[in-house]
């Protein structure tokens, strides 16, 4: 806990430097780009023949093996073929030569690489509310691969600071400062400084999108949902600036994280071209669900222990919308027994209880339960409870405690 | 580009002046190996890139194969030299009677232990309990079965970054030197700098024995140092990391006694 | 993304120097680490006091970006292993500064809190300072702590830098008030190696006032 070092030394690269590269949250186009407009530049098997992209391959191989070799992914084979799975049903002409991997890192975000590999952020998982979604953002990265910009973003990058060297300079310090830690090698660290380099611009984040809208569409899946994922987006942003009292910030000519909104617009224009007449989309909700319920709890968890609580409880009212459960009103009230402002301990002690009501209520709010009762002198109540809790998870690491409590 | 703090932390600090630095330490009790001895090098970890004008480092696949290749080579040469074994492996998988997943977990704790000696012993974090105890670090029995495992009796971990100037880069050095007077020096304004370490682990006590870093640097591009990706460049950098490894100090005490 | 300070940014002016100090000349110059001798010493704001049975390098505080009640020791440095004295912080501090306006936030003690709250609260720290990707308790039970009815929860968590690490605190809430040794290492050597030091200097501790 020696609070000083733990945040010198212990932040990643991926997260840092990855958030810079990142895919998501950057561009918006003054003119919108047309779906039909957007053909794939690259065939099936691509491998450079520049020597500047050989460079960049040569280096993203070493980058891959350090990624796929990282204990920060999630392995589970049944999540990574799904994935897998999915590039390969919206990856164009690419498809099968793509590799997919999950990081479990509590953000929203998915990024792609000059070398065609892409990886996953648990977080996005989270998030995603049906297998269009998640495949609208697989599309999206893609569409960053099949118009190749990493190699474009590089040469212009290249272009621009040979004109304002001492500029870039300037910005390549700035740069390194926020996404590089000292002491903190992650093998994956080398990537930070070259995923810098590869901020898209906005006309080619449209790009992306108006690509990823046509592979989606082209794939079956419901094409507005690619713009919901926005929506959903711009909602858990602002509820996060509400808690702490700021606007949610909006994009300007020269922000480097532009506006959701705008994106959001010309993703609902992409969908109405892009839907054919008469045939039929589906949004496979059903089938994201139940591939994602294992590790759902998992998801949440990450999630609501980060205290975020504007972020947490917009996502997971959110996900009620499809149904509140057990899971969802024990995380609910976690996030408010963290929050513990004024009257919280209240919110939770109401959420616990509401929790407990569900047949799929987790051992742990059942703990949680016993505890507030406890808390409120309703001692019979809180050993019950506690009991209940033991009974489902006997071998839990903190029955020691909870047997003392329990008396 | 791994290091790239270290490298901006370390480089931030040469002078205007070309200069190379090492500076090793050794536990106290160290002596070179010498003789009859088995060394792991693992995936030597070697970029080169050539600076562009505006100080962007573009990647060289050729320029990397070059360097790796040279510097795999004068280490084979170096180490034969005293009358070592070498093996270089490239992958995690290459190491026979060790899982890539074993190796990763000794990879993991040496990054941790190599970040925990610049910064205690090289960036100004110093330790008071270390004082005057030479290199007092230790990969613990991680190093140990992996040394059991797989036969071997020291693991060496390297890490060169070069960058070479390009030609365009050199006319913008007068620039880039007027970086220094708002206040700070950008770390790659110099034409071309080396950042290499090099850390030594004995497997048979996983104990970090022997760490030295070289910094080359120069401020004004277009001044030379070994250039990595020649045979004589890769040779300079072996040598100036590696050539002179020096004993701990209480056997050099010993010696001097004697 | 949280940007962190990096220690090259510490590391600048040293940029003023020539060639030889640059790579660290000395061993003996100003240090952010004190020395902790064997004997009595008070840590945190001096509400608790320890014995250490060996020398620890004790980090310096910083006036105004440190909590006065949090100290933290280390004996490889804090990449490798860390203990932290929590000495009586009060209802409604923090263990950590941080910006109101941050959309993560380390929570706050409360004297109300239960054992599982406090490793809560730790819990967060982890995941939002440290950028832990995962943590596990391995067990939280009672243990005595300053002859006080206090806990022990012990945990490891897999940070962004690969590396796992396993921790240990003892605590217990007294007059309000959270009194707590912690001690965290890298899981491979470190935490076995110096977890005897940490139960020496919790069995050394003892409440001043």
């Amino acid at each position: 806990m020696c609070m000083r070092c733990v945040e010198l030394t212990r932040r990643s690269l991926l997260v840092g430097g990855a958030a810079a590269a990142a895919s998501l949250h950057a561009g918006v186009a003054e003119a919108r780009i047309l779906p039909k407009e957007m053909v794939p530049l690259i065939g099936p098997g691509f491998k450079p023949v520049d020597r500047d992209e050989q460079g960049l391959w040569k280096e993203m191989e070493r980058a891959e093996e350090e990624i796929a070799g990282s204990n920060l992914l999630i392995q589970d084979p049944q999540l990574t073929g799904y994935l897998k799975n999915i590039i390969g049903t919206v990856g164009g002409p690419a498809a099968q030569d793509f590799r997919i991997y999950l990081a479990r890192i509590p953000d929203f975000n998915a990024m792609m690489f000059p070398s065609g590999f892409a990886v996953v952020f648990s977080g996005l998982l989270l998030r995603m509310r049906n297998e269009a979604q998640l495949a609208g953002v697989i599309a999206h990265e893609s569409g960053h691969f099949l118009r190749r910009h990493m190699i474009r973003s590089w040469r212009d990058q290249r272009r621009k600071t040979d004109l304002f060297a001492i500029g870039s300079m300037l910005a390549g310090i700035g740069g390194a400062g926020a996404g590089v830690y000292l002491g903190d090698y992650v093998q994956l660290a080398e990537l930070g400084t070259l995923l810098s380099l590869f901020q898209y611009s906005r006309e080619m984040e449209a790009e992306a999108d108006a690509m990823g809208a046509r592979l989606v569409a082209e794939a079956g899946y419901t094409p507005i949902e690619m713009s919901n994922i926005w929506q959903q987006l711009i909602g858990e942003e602002a509820a996060s600036a509400h808690y702490r009292r700021k606007n949610r910030h909006k994009g300007g000519l020269f922000d480097t994280h532009p506006s959701s909104d705008a994106r959001m617009a010309d993703l609902r224009a992409d969908a109405a071209e892009v839907t054919v007449p008469g045939r039929t989309y589906n949004d496979y909700r059903d089938r994201y669900l139940s591939t994602i319920a294992e590790i759902r709890p998992t998801l949440l968890d990450d999630q609501v222990k980060l205290n975020d609580p504007g972020a947490s409880q917009y996502l997971i009212e959110t996900l009620a919308q499809d149904g509140w459960n057990g899971l969802l009103r024990f995380y609910e009230g976690e996030v408010w027994r963290l929050r513990n402002r004024p009257g919280d301990d209240v919110r939770a002690e109401q959420s616990y209880s509401a929790a407990v009501v569900y047949p799929d209520a987790p051992a742990d709010a059942w703990r949680w339960h016993g505890i507030s009762l406890m808390k409120r002198g309703r001692i019979a109540e809180a050993k019950a409870a506690f009991a209940r809790y033991l009974t489902m998870k006997p071998d839990a690491p903190d029955a020691a405690w909870v047997r003392q409590m329990a008396g | 580009m791994r290091k790239w703090g270290l490298a901006i932390a370390l480089a931030a600090s040469v002078s205007t002046t070309a200069c190379v630095q090492t500076k090793q330490y050794a536990d106290l009790q160290f002596t070179p190996p010498q003789g009859d001895y088995k060394l792991l090098v693992l995936r030597p970890d070697v970029t080169v890139g050539s600076l562009t004008t505006g100080g962007m480092v573009e990647p060289r696949a050729d320029w990397t194969d070059q360097a790796r290749a040279s510097i795999v080579a004068a280490l084979r040469a170096q180490q034969a030299s005293r009358g070592g074994q070498v093996t270089i492996v490239e992958h995690r998988n290459e190491v026979a009677g060790v899982t890539a997943q074993e190796l990763a977990d000794v990879e993991r704790l040496n990054a941790a232990v190599d970040d925990s000696i610049v910064v205690h012993k090289y960036l100004g974090d110093y330790l008071p309990t270390k004082r005057g105890k030479g290199l007092d670090w230790t990969l613990g029995q991680d190093a140990v079965h992996l040394g059991q495992k797989s036969g071997y009796d020291y693991a060496l971990f390297l890490h060169a970054e070069d960058e070479v100037a390009s030609g365009g880069r050199i006319a913008l050095g007068v620039l880039g030197l007027a970086g220094c007077f708002v206040g700070f020096c950008a770390p790659n304004v110099g034409g071309q700098q080396q950042l290499d370490y090099a850390s030594l682990v004995d497997l048979k006590t996983g104990e970090v024995v022997w760490f030295n870093v070289v910094l080359a640097g120069s401020q004004v591009p277009g001044i030379k140092f070994g250039d990595l990706r020649t045979p004589q460049g890769a040779t300079q950098m072996v040598e100036r990391l590696l050539g002179r490894m020096k004993p701990g100090q209480a056997i050099r005490r010993g010696r001097e006694v004697r | 993304m949280k940007a962190d300070k990096t220690i090259a940014f510490l590391a600048l002016p040293l940029a003023l120097a020539g060639c030889g100090s640059s790579l660290g000349g000395s061993e003996y110059g100003f240090s952010p680490y004190a020395l902790v001798r064997v004997q009595r010493v008070s840590v945190g704001d001096g509400n608790m006091t320890v014995v250490a049975p060996r020398p620890y390098n004790r980090h310096r505080r910083i006036l105004f970006a440190d909590v006065s009640d949090v100290e933290d020791w280390t004996q490889n440095g804090p990449i490798l292993d860390g203990i932290s004295f929590v000495s009586g912080m009060k209802n409604n501090r923090e263990l950590i500064r941080q910006r109101r306006s941050a959309s993560q936030q380390v929570p706050r003690f409360r004297s109300d809190m239960t054992a599982p709250e406090i490793a809560a609260m730790l819990e967060s720290l982890y995941r939002v300072k440290g950028g832990a990707v995962d943590l596990k308790t391995l067990s939280l039970k009672p243990r005595p702590f300053l002859a006080a009815n206090g806990f022990q929860w012990d945990y490891e968590h897999l940070d962004q830098d690969e590396l796992w690490r396993r921790g240990r605190a003892v605590g217990a809430v007294i007059d309000g008030k959270l009194y707590m040794i912690l001690f965290d290492a890298a899981r491979s050597h470190y935490y076995d190696a110096l977890l005897p030091d940490f139960e020496a200097i919790v069995a050394s501790a003892e409440r001043r006032g």
